[in-house]
């Protein structure tokens, strides 16, 4: 599904991918950990077409075509998805409304019928329900004052109405206490799918208690260093990330 | 002097005018020559005249009866609940308007009729001498020729929204028509007013409209003002605002047509605890300019002011935000705050503003603010990631700036034709 191979970008004069690989399959959960900095948003970024980064090198293939050469829109409608690690807020900007463009644009673009106006609340309030999430939340401007739980429920109710292929979560669980973590897990567990593969990216291993991973990557300087299953979570669990720079890149 | 492509817009003094009215007028003429003479470089510092006047335009001593009901239709707007009158290139038009079953204490005519009636109750009505006037204000007063005068009683009520439509129709001749409105609220009475600036058809014409506006005590006017002229249109307007103790005027302009406009907002707190909240939202692309000048006196203590405006402004558009708030040296306990935020497109769109607050009291409350920045691009991006179009983000996103202006309308039915006339306008735009 998704093959990335030697994935090299600049900020600036400033290399962050240093060579990255990654082969994500359908159906599979992978988890991305690593110290701060390391660049695991700079890979989401990148996948997902944010400007500001310069690919240097390397290449990135999703559902058969060249990723990198495709507008952000593009990857939306073959069907990436990013959660963001720090939503956007859109003042003035109807939540009902966003969604909607959202959907019926991804919908046009893989030639499907765009939903009206009754079909797509019946759709949406369906979804609000599995991510405990009040109608209210429909009226208001997207983010706009929202708490921070609010804006992490947000992001992964906008994944379980556009169902993409492959998500890829940024950091989703930061900032949230313990009930909220359990919906939003709640919510990407029920979006799991052997046709749905998804990218966690997450600091602390306690996220992978409620969404079990396949692989497990450990990203530092720009580079998968690691690779393992479940357990390579909770050997980072108490070895930290100290390790890494002791070990550093000579392998 | 005479020769001055202004002075061509007035009409000749009708003969049968009272002499007071005729004594108003010319000294209205006198500061327009005044003005002409040795013009107010501050109130033109952004502006040059010269493509108004090129036009060449005469007042046309006509009034237009060729219209049935039916040609309104095209720029009523379905579902909105109103009374309307109706003022075809500056002449009231009754045969258009729907007034009927006003409510008792509501008194609804036509200046030029009342005038020919009634003319002592025009006189108590126009204040006794004639203030120093901007250039255009004084050219419509002594111009004057036909107007709406609403009146309320003390108490009145007109809960259902008037519409006041000046609805202009290209002739053979580019032609200027100079309405003047009267509206007077008393003691306690409210009302909704939604002052709308439509075409007919693409000609070139000018319409230089003066509203004068007196609030009584406790009085409350909503006071929507929607300018969605066709692209050849030239626009003036000018407010001339009077308010009581206590009473509340609140005003939503938004200025989406035209090629030339100017809008002159003068208010006046005349006695304490008032409030005036001025709103705006102008879009200004193609070849399109809009400037508005707002002139807001907090002449006595304890009042209140919002001057909040917004523009948007693509292609080779161009806008003036002139904003003044003046605080007298009594005036303590004024309370003001004017912002100013613009959304430039394209490298080539333009905007001078310039907010100035004159403080001449001590203890008061009074801020400014304005910004001038462009589509963020996390913002931009946020949208595209979720699949939708570059070209449909950047209007949802000046739609969102939009929003805060136009969700202050006071109807769904207004707010949704509003946001789709930006919408649509936004459509055409040039992104770079
Ligand atoms: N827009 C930017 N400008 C400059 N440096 C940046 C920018 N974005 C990221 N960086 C730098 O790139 C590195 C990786 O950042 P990031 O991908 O956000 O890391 P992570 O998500 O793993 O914490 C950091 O050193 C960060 O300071
Ligand atoms: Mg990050």
């Amino acid at each position: 599904m998704l093959v990335v191979n030697g994935l090299r970008a600049t900020v600036g004069e400033k290399e962050i991918l240093q060579g990255l690989n990654l082969t994500v399959n359908p159906g599979e959960i992978h988890a991305i950990m690593g110290p701060n900095g390391s660049g695991k948003s700079t890979l989401a970024h990148v996948l997902s077409g944010r400007d500001g980064y310069t690919v240097t090198g390397g290449s990135a293939t999703f559902a058969g075509q060249d990723l990198l050469a495709l507008e952000p829109e593009q990857r939306a409608h073959l069907g990436l998805f990013l959660a963001f690690q720090y939503p956007v807020e859109l003042p003035g900007v109807n939540n009902t409304y966003f969604l909607k463009a959202a959907l019926n644009s991804i919908r046009k673009a893989r030639g499907e019928a765009e939903l009206d106006a009754v079909s797509f609340l019946r759709f949406i309030k369906e979804k609000l329900k599995i991510l405990h999430l009040d109608e209210s939340l429909l009226k208001r401007a997207v983010n706009a004052g929202f708490s921070g739980g609010e804006k992490k429920r947000n992001e992964i109710f906008q994944m379980a109405l556009l169902e993409p292929k492959l998500a890829i979560l940024d950091e989703t669980d930061s900032g949230l206490d313990i009930d909220a973590l359990r919906v939003v897990a709640d919510g990407v567990n029920a979006l799991r799918s052997p046709e749905r593969s998804m990218i966690v990216v997450t600091h602390y291993q306690r996220l992978l208690d409620y969404i079990q991973p396949d692989f497990v990557h450990v990203l530092a300087k720009g580079q998968i260093i690691r690779s393992g299953g479940k357990e390579l979570a909770l050997e980072l669990e108490t070895t930290g990330y100290g390790w890494i720079d002791a070990e550093g890149l000579a392998a | 002097m005479t020769d001055h492509a202004l002075m061509s817009w007035l009409p000749p003094l009708a003969p049968a005018a009272p002499a007071w009215l005729a004594t108003l007028q010319a000294a209205a003429r006198a500061q327009v020559q005044t003005q002409i003479a040795a013009p107010d470089a501050e109130a033109w510092r952004y502006t040059s005249l010269n493509h108004l006047l090129e036009q060449g335009f005469v007042p046309i001593d006509e009034t237009i009866t060729a219209l049935q009901p039916d040609d309104l239709d095209e720029v009523l707007i379905a579902g909105l609940d109103s009374r309307r009158v109706v003022f075809v290139n500056g002449r009231y038009a009754p045969e258009l308007s729907a007034t009927e079953a006003l409510p008792p204490g509501v008194h609804l005519d036509s200046l030029r009729e009342l005038l020919a009636h009634d003319p002592d109750a025009v006189r108590a009505l126009l204040p006794a001498e004639s203030a120093t006037l901007p250039l255009f204000m004084a050219l419509n007063v002594a111009g004057l020729d036909d107007g709406l005068v609403l009146r309320l009683d003390r108490a009145a009520i007109l809960a259902q929204p008037l519409e006041l439509i000046h609805l202009s129709i290209g002739l053979d001749q580019p032609s200027v028509a100079q309405p003047h409105h009267l509206i007077v609220l008393g003691d306690g009475a409210q009302a909704t007013l939604v002052e709308r600036y439509v075409s007919l058809g693409a000609a070139v014409y000018c319409t230089n409209a003066v509203i004068e506006i007196q609030l009584g005590r406790d009085a409350v006017l909503t006071h929507e003002r929607l300018q969605t002229e066709s692209k050849n249109a030239f626009h003036l307007s000018g407010l001339s605002l009077r308010q009581g103790a206590n009473s509340r005027y609140q005003s939503v302009n938004l200025g989406l047509g035209s090629r030339w406009s100017r809008t002159e907002l003068l208010t006046e707190f005349c006695a304490a605890h008032a409030e005036c909240d001025l709103r705006g939202l102008y879009l200004a692309g193609d070849e399109q300019r809009i400037d508005y000048h707002l002139d807001v006196n907090h002449a006595v203590p304890n009042c209140t002011s919002r001057e909040t405006f917004k523009g948007i402004i693509y292609g080779k558009g161009r806008a003036v935000f002139d904003g003044r708030v003046v605080v007298a040296k009594d005036a303590q306990k004024s309370d003001a705050a004017m912002s100013n935020q613009n959304l430039l497109l394209s490298p080539q769109a333009e905007i001078d503003t310039k907010p100035q607050l004159e403080i001449n009291a001590d203890d008061v409350k009074c801020s400014h603010g304005t910004t001038v920045g462009q589509i963020e691009p996390e913002k931009l991006f946020y949208l595209r990631s979720r699949g939708i179009s570059a070209a449909l983000a950047r209007r949802m996103l000046c739609l969102g700036f939009a929003d805060e202006i136009i969700h202050t309308l006071h109807s769904e039915t207004l707010r949704e034709h509003l946001s789709e006339q930006v919408g649509q306008r936004l459509e055409s735009a040039p992104w770079d």
